[in-house]
């Protein structure tokens, strides 16, 4: 049986996004550690690849590039239908409001986490000149697919609460998890990004590389799980209630 | 049933025109809907059974509201809705039964009518959606155009392939809303037709429409809505006589206006004619007389018509005088 079939909106989505500019974006945010790779490496030839790769997730991946890519689609995968008034073809039919949410929320975490997985692997390989550990290439992947699943339901939660889910997200981003949570210890227990980069640390399992207040690895994991399945649970609730324009 | 209701001034909702042995499929119970201090609904209620009912009034009236309150797209502050014996908010089941063809234009671009269509089938869960797809397809005459993207189509092209998909499960509920805005005559034709049929079907069409004469030829009943309230219901013929009894302005532009004037000032239910420019704007106690008479007139005179437009016709002036009454 087709996706068609099986899947309606997760195809009807992915259509979507094949034919928007998000998903343009999104790959240009994907490549970003590729060009950030290409300059370490052409800048330092005998620099630490593995210190590299672990800084530039810590730092600017986990905080602040991983975030704002997914915010993209997962704000678009509905927040689009509610603006240009074709939710209504969708909501319309005997379909329940969670497989709804469930689809809209695998097309976009699919998409992102194609883009970046594409990303990676060649910032994996630009970095380390195709010699690097498969641990670390794992670790990378993993920590990104995690940031990718919770703030994907997070931010297609959002896009059903407020109608500048977009600039909302940004200002989240930016403020909460990129400022406040590297400084505040408090907050940064908060922050979906300290749950990925737990997920990243302990994969890597290098002594060397220490994340304060790191979570073990299943506890990192339960609570990702727990923030994706109450985020689209929320979401579908929301839906089933709100009056569509 | 030929008996027009007015809403009195304590805004006694107005009763339906279902017969009273006859299925309600559809039954709105004192339904109010505001936005914060705005009423867009006040009051209403009416139940309508098989058949295309029209829901006429003009732009902001809150035929749209009172329709996605039918669809279940918003709840109302007051009263209830029922369609087919089920309330219609929660209600995803009902949808197997009930379609919609919503007032927007946005048709997925990317899409291909056939695809659009096809969608629809697949998510009310037909066994074999691309016959279905091609059957419904096929019934607003759009085959030809089905497999190219939606974004390439006209106004039009866009209504026809709406009415496709909400009709794809063939549903014993049809809301439409606005389906004729932005058709050329021969596509209104056929979709009037396609309506017509649709409640000779036995289904309960219910259709939106801000225009007089487009609702004449679409549904024998209607639901005059204005200001939020429903200001009558009925048989369209006896609130047609009812609004046909005032003085209505029409204007006529052609390319010898003043000749035209002559021979029109003749005709026996005419209270005023006037000459502007290249138009003769005229006030009638018979708009339909004069509908007859002009193009015959400006026959046989030789006379080219460019423009023949009702001013107040099925504007908020037609409306304001049904509730005046």
């Amino acid at each position: 049986m087709s996706i068609t079939r099986r899947a309606p909106i997760l195809w009807l989505t992915l259509r979507q996004f094949r034919a928007g500019r998000a998903t343009l974006l999104v790959a240009l945010f994907a490549a970003t550690p590729v060009l950030f790779a290409a300059i370490f490496r052409w800048s330092s030839e005998t620099g630490d690849a593995a210190e590299f790769l672990t800084n530039q997730f810590l730092e600017i991946l986990a905080p602040t590039i991983l975030p704002l890519a997914t915010l993209i689609l997962a704000t678009n995968a509905l927040g689009n239908e509610i603006a240009d008034r074709t939710l209504v073809y969708i909501v319309l039919k005997p379909v329940a409001r969670s497989r709804l949410i469930v689809e809209k929320f695998i097309a976009s975490a699919l998409v992102t986490a194609l883009a970046f997985t594409i990303g990676l692997v060649a910032t994996w390989v630009v970095a380390s000149g195709g010699s690097g550990s498969g641990r670390m290439l794992g670790a990378l992947l993993a920590g990104t697919l995690a940031g990718v699943a919770a703030y994907g339901a997070l931010f297609l939660l959002v896009s059903l609460l407020v109608p500048r889910a977009l600039l909302v997200g940004i200002i989240y981003v930016l403020i909460w998890e990129s400022a406040l949570a590297r400084f505040i210890p408090g907050i940064k227990m908060l922050s979906v990004r300290h749950f990925a980069q737990s997920v990243f640390v302990r994969l890597l399992d290098n002594p060397a590389v220490r994340l304060d207040r790191a979570l073990q690895l299943s506890s990192a994991t339960i609570v990702l799980a727990v923030l994706v399945i109450a985020a689209l649970a929320l979401a579908t609730l929301r839906l089933r209630q709100m009056n569509i324009p | 049933m030929v008996e027009v209701e007015q809403q009195a001034e304590e805004q006694r909702p107005v009763a339906g025109f279902v017969p009273p042995d006859g299925p309600r499929t559809i039954e709105v119970t004192e339904v109010s809907k505001w936005y914060g201090d705005v009423v867009a609904v006040s009051n209403v209620s009416f139940a309508i059974g098989p058949g295309v009912t029209g829901l006429l009034g003009p732009n902001g009236a809150g035929k749209s509201t009172i329709l996605k309150m039918l669809a279940g797209l918003l709840t109302p502050s007051m009263g209830t809705v029922r369609v087919l014996g089920e309330p219609v908010r929660a209600n995803p089941g009902l949808y197997r039964r009930v379609g919609l063809v919503p007032e927007q234009e946005v048709v997925y671009p990317f899409l291909t009518g056939r695809e659009f269509v096809r969608l629809n089938a697949i998510l009310q869960r037909l066994p074999d959606p691309e016959a279905a797809a091609a059957a419904a397809i096929a019934r607003v005459e759009m085959t030809a155009a089905a497999d190219r993207p939606v974004g390439g189509y006209s106004k039009g092209m866009r209504q026809r392939i709406k009415v496709a998909a909400a009709l794809v499960h063939e549903p014993e509920v049809l809301i439409l809303d606005e389906p004729l805005t932005g058709t050329d005559p021969l596509q209104r034709l056929q979709l009037i037709k396609l309506i017509r049929s649709l409640g000779a079907e036995g289904r309960t069409v219910i259709v939106s429409s801000h225009i007089l004469h487009e609702v004449e030829r679409l549904a024998d009943q209607i639901l005059v809505l204005v200001n939020g309230k429903l200001a009558a219901a009925g048989d369209y013929r006896a609130i047609r006589d009812k609004i046909d009894e005032h003085a209505r302005r029409v204007r006529v532009r052609a390319d010898d206006a003043r000749t035209l004037a002559a021979a029109l000032i003749r005709l026996p239910a005419l209270e005023s004619v006037r000459v502007d420019g290249d138009a003769v704007l005229i006030e009638t106690g018979d708009v339909r007389d004069l509908y007859r008479a002009v193009p015959k007139v400006a026959r046989e005179l030789g006379i080219r018509l460019y423009e023949v437009t009702a001013l107040d016709d099925s504007l908020a002036s037609v409306f304001a005088y049904v509730t005046a009454r």
